[in-house]
């Protein structure tokens, strides 16, 4: 096939369609760029209702006094000024932190060894099944069933008791406990996806440089650190940043495991922060700048992590 | 052409749909009221079975039901629904929220609608202390539909097991229900193995237990009082120290699955304040003869005012079918109204004086009377608490520290004060 038939761009295609009106170059453009448009519409219209022009109300009413029902007072930076001065903020901001902190290092790290584990076995499947069931589960589910789980006269107690033979702790009621139980579902509920994706990464990685490797002399833990790690990077990088955005919004595992925040506000986390301003309390304007807050903290942590990116990330084979 | 034919159809398939989903869907002739309420499915039966009987006697008007599956999400939609002018013409509001609806203007006034020759419901037929987080300036903006006092049910295979042989009900139809007779019946009932007393934890639990011990909460003005009242201070240390040596124990806290009515029918719990609803769990579980009521004991022995919940019936200030909701208010709220909903199954006791036989008529339990006894008494979630959201949730987090000790009830009912003065502020 000639270019003169397939590319748009020669002019001389136009002649081979007849007509006395021949479309010309520029309006075959525009017409493919209206039916793009088109099909955009509907995706964009639902980004514009749904995310963008909320996103914008609440940045003003950040800056207002309303309850719901009366009238919005506007009141400049107050809200923003007594959420920084107000302890339950930063309980929730270290809550969350925490939670950050504890669920991403640690799941990652056992997606890592799990995904390694995985790559050995021939017959894989079942394994990936079983690792990716709670992600196409729904949280509220996961939370419900932990919570019996977690119950003080539940397996998880039951086998504590039996086995190190001390007195279980009440997990979701004992305030030095909640957080980590909500650490521990939230790292159960994800850990399946970091293991598809680290499996996916490690299966890129060119056996010749393995193998290269062995024959130099290197041991397992040798090719494990300084190939397969350095060469995953970007996987791991591309893992970390959605861990400590997710683990930011954590609020469904907390709002069904643990009442109000848990016991004396040990799962208060940011976003359960804002719901309870917004939703509890019908706060809309300390709400929205305590939302407002939450996406200048996840930009902060996004940003430091892609300054770390140069230095330990690598790009190449 | 083909193209432009089938765009335009779509297009105007489109418009169709929209326009129709928009479309309310009135019948001709009729006037249509949106009535909103919160409730499980077996509930919403019972609001049901109103709306046909309403229906049948005023076949000029239509009632949509709005139900809202969980009362922890109805507040927020009723508020995005009035922000928005579409809100229902007549709706429910709970006892922790109606005060804010009271004071932000967006319910109906009520006194002139209730004084008119033609209202079938007069003002004057609900309990005045029943009123008190609903009026303002003299001024009545909603009813309670119904009333639900915290009796104190108790299981008497529980009391026999502990080898208790007085009854609480009977002690106290001689005056001789005292605080030193329940201590004396917790002792032994803890040392059976069962739980004493178990409550849910709310405004009801601990205001009432101050105010059963000769304490106050909240003076006539709305100033919170109890920090400064030796008796109040006394009473919520008490209470304290009930939670610590586990006498008492939190409904709230319970595991799903073995929760605090599941625990009363197995007899594990001798005392449970509850309200009128409890004849279901206890005819669900085939043992009603076990159980009775009493009211909340007190020092002197005599029945003292406890807390009575509620729930409130309001017309919308904006509702273009004033005529129509007030109709159907009043019905719903009316002796014919009450006596519908709550006979025969009904779970709550009757706000609107005249129909106490519905409480009394069944007999259960052996006692019923003193539902009625403490609704005349009782008094509804303080206006405070009611009007500012949230702050119900604070004072519950105090008290909370207080039984666990983190707080004295002094230091918590200090701090408790605070927030009051804080709410009041806003």
């Amino acid at each position: 096939m000639s270019a003169e038939t397939f590319n748009p761009d020669f002019k001389g295609a136009n002649k081979r369609f007849g007509g006395s009106s021949q479309p010309t170059t520029s309006s075959w453009r525009k017409r493919d760029n209206r039916w793009g448009y088109f099909f955009l519409f509907p995706q964009t219209a639902g980004l514009l209702v749904f995310t963008v022009v909320p996103f914008l109300l609440m940045i003003g009413l950040s800056f207002t006094s309303w309850d719901g029902l009366g009238s919005i007072n506007y009141v400049g930076l107050a809200n923003f000024k007594d959420q920084l001065h107000d302890p339950l903020l930063w309980r929730s901001v270290t809550n969350t932190l925490e939670i950050g902190l504890i669920s991403a290092p640690v799941g990652l790290a056992l997606a890592l060894i799990l995904a390694v584990a995985i790559q050995q076995l021939k017959s894989r499947t079942l394994y990936l099944l079983l690792f990716f069931a709670p992600i196409v589960t729904n949280t509220i589910a996961i939370a419900t069933i932990w919570q019996q789980i977690l119950r003080p006269d539940a397996l998880v107690n039951i086998k504590i008791s039996h086995f190190f033979g001390v007195t279980p702790p009440d997990w979701l009621f004992n305030s030095k406990f909640a957080l980590i139980a909500v650490c521990i579902v939230i790292i159960w509920g994800s850990i399946g996806l970091n293991v598809v994706i680290f499996l996916a990464g490690l299966e890129s990685i060119s056996p010749a440089i393995i193998e290269a490797a062995r024959i130099d002399g290197a041991g397992p833990v040798r090719i494990f650190t300084r190939i397969r790690i350095p060469l995953l990077s970007p996987v791991i990088f591309f893992s970390i940043v959605v861990a400590v955005i997710s683990s930011m919004q954590t609020f469904d595992v907390v709002y069904v495991l643990t009442n109000n925040g848990g016991p004396h506000n040990a799962t208060r986390t940011l976003v359960y922060h804002i719901y309870d301003l917004g939703f509890i309390r019908d706060e809309f304007g300390p709400s929205s700048a305590a939302a407002l807050i939450l996406l200048f903290l996840s930009l902060t942590l996004t940003l430091i992590q892609f300054g770390f990116q140069k230095k330990f990330v690598h790009y190449d084979q | 052409m083909k193209k432009k034919i089938i765009i335009s159809l779509s297009i105007g398939l489109g418009v169709a749909l929209l326009v129709g989903g928009l479309t309310p869907l009135y019948a001709a002739g009729k006037t249509t009221v949106v009535f909103s309420t919160w409730g499980a499915p077996s509930e919403l039966t019972r609001y049901k079975l109103f709306i046909a009987n309403f229906e049948k006697s005023n076949p000029t008007i239509t009632v949509k039901l709005q139900p809202v599956a969980d009362y922890s999400q109805y507040h927020a939609k009723l508020l995005t629904q009035l922000a928005a002018g579409k809100a229902p013409d007549v709706f429910y509001l709970g006892d922790d929220k109606v005060g804010k609806y009271v004071q932000a203007n967006v319910l109906l006034p009520l006194n002139s609608l209730l004084s008119a020759k033609t209202s079938t419901v007069k003002l004057s037929s609900f309990s005045s202390t029943l009123l008190g987080s609903v009026t303002k300036n003299g001024q009545v903006y909603a009813v309670p539909n119904d009333v639900n006092p915290d009796a104190w049910w108790y299981d008497k295979t529980v009391l026999q097991k502990a080898g208790i042989t007085d009854d609480p009900a009977t002690l106290a139809s001689q005056g001789k229900w005292t605080t030193a007779a329940f201590n004396a019946m917790s002792a032994k009932i803890l040392a059976s193995g069962a739980t004493a007393l178990m409550a849910y934890h709310y405004w009801g639990t601990h205001w009432s237990w101050i105010t059963s011990q000769g304490g106050t909460v909240y003076d006539k003005i709305g100033n919170f009082v109890a920090n400064k009242d030796p008796k109040s201070v006394a009473a919520l240390t008490t209470l304290s120290q009930m939670y610590k040596n586990k006498t008492f124990a939190i409904a709230d806290d319970q595991p799903s699955g073995d929760g605090s009515d599941n625990q009363f029918v197995e007899h594990k719990v001798a005392f449970y304040p509850e309200g009128r609803y409890v004849i279901g769990t206890v005819t669900a579980a085939g043992s009603q003869a076990s159980y009775d009521i009493a009211p909340w004991p007190s020092v002197s022995g005599k029945a003292a005012s406890t807390d009575v919940a509620a729930s409130f019936l309001a017309i919308n200030a904006k509702t273009k079918v004033k005529d129509a909701a007030f109709k159907f208010w009043s019905a719903y709220v009316s002796k014919a109204g009450q006596t519908f909903r709550l006979s025969s199954g009904g779970n709550a006791v009757p706000s609107i004086s005249g129909v106490d036989s519905i409480v009394t008529s069944s007999n259960y339990p052996s006692h019923a009377q003193t539902f009625l006894d403490m609704v005349h008494v009782g008094y509804t979630n303080p206006a405070i608490e009611a009007t500012v959201p949230g702050l119900s949730d604070d004072i519950n987090k105090e008290i909370r520290a207080i039984y666990e000790g983190t707080d004295t009830a002094q230091a918590g009912l200090d701090k408790i004060a605070q927030l009051v003065l804080v709410a009041k502020k806003k």
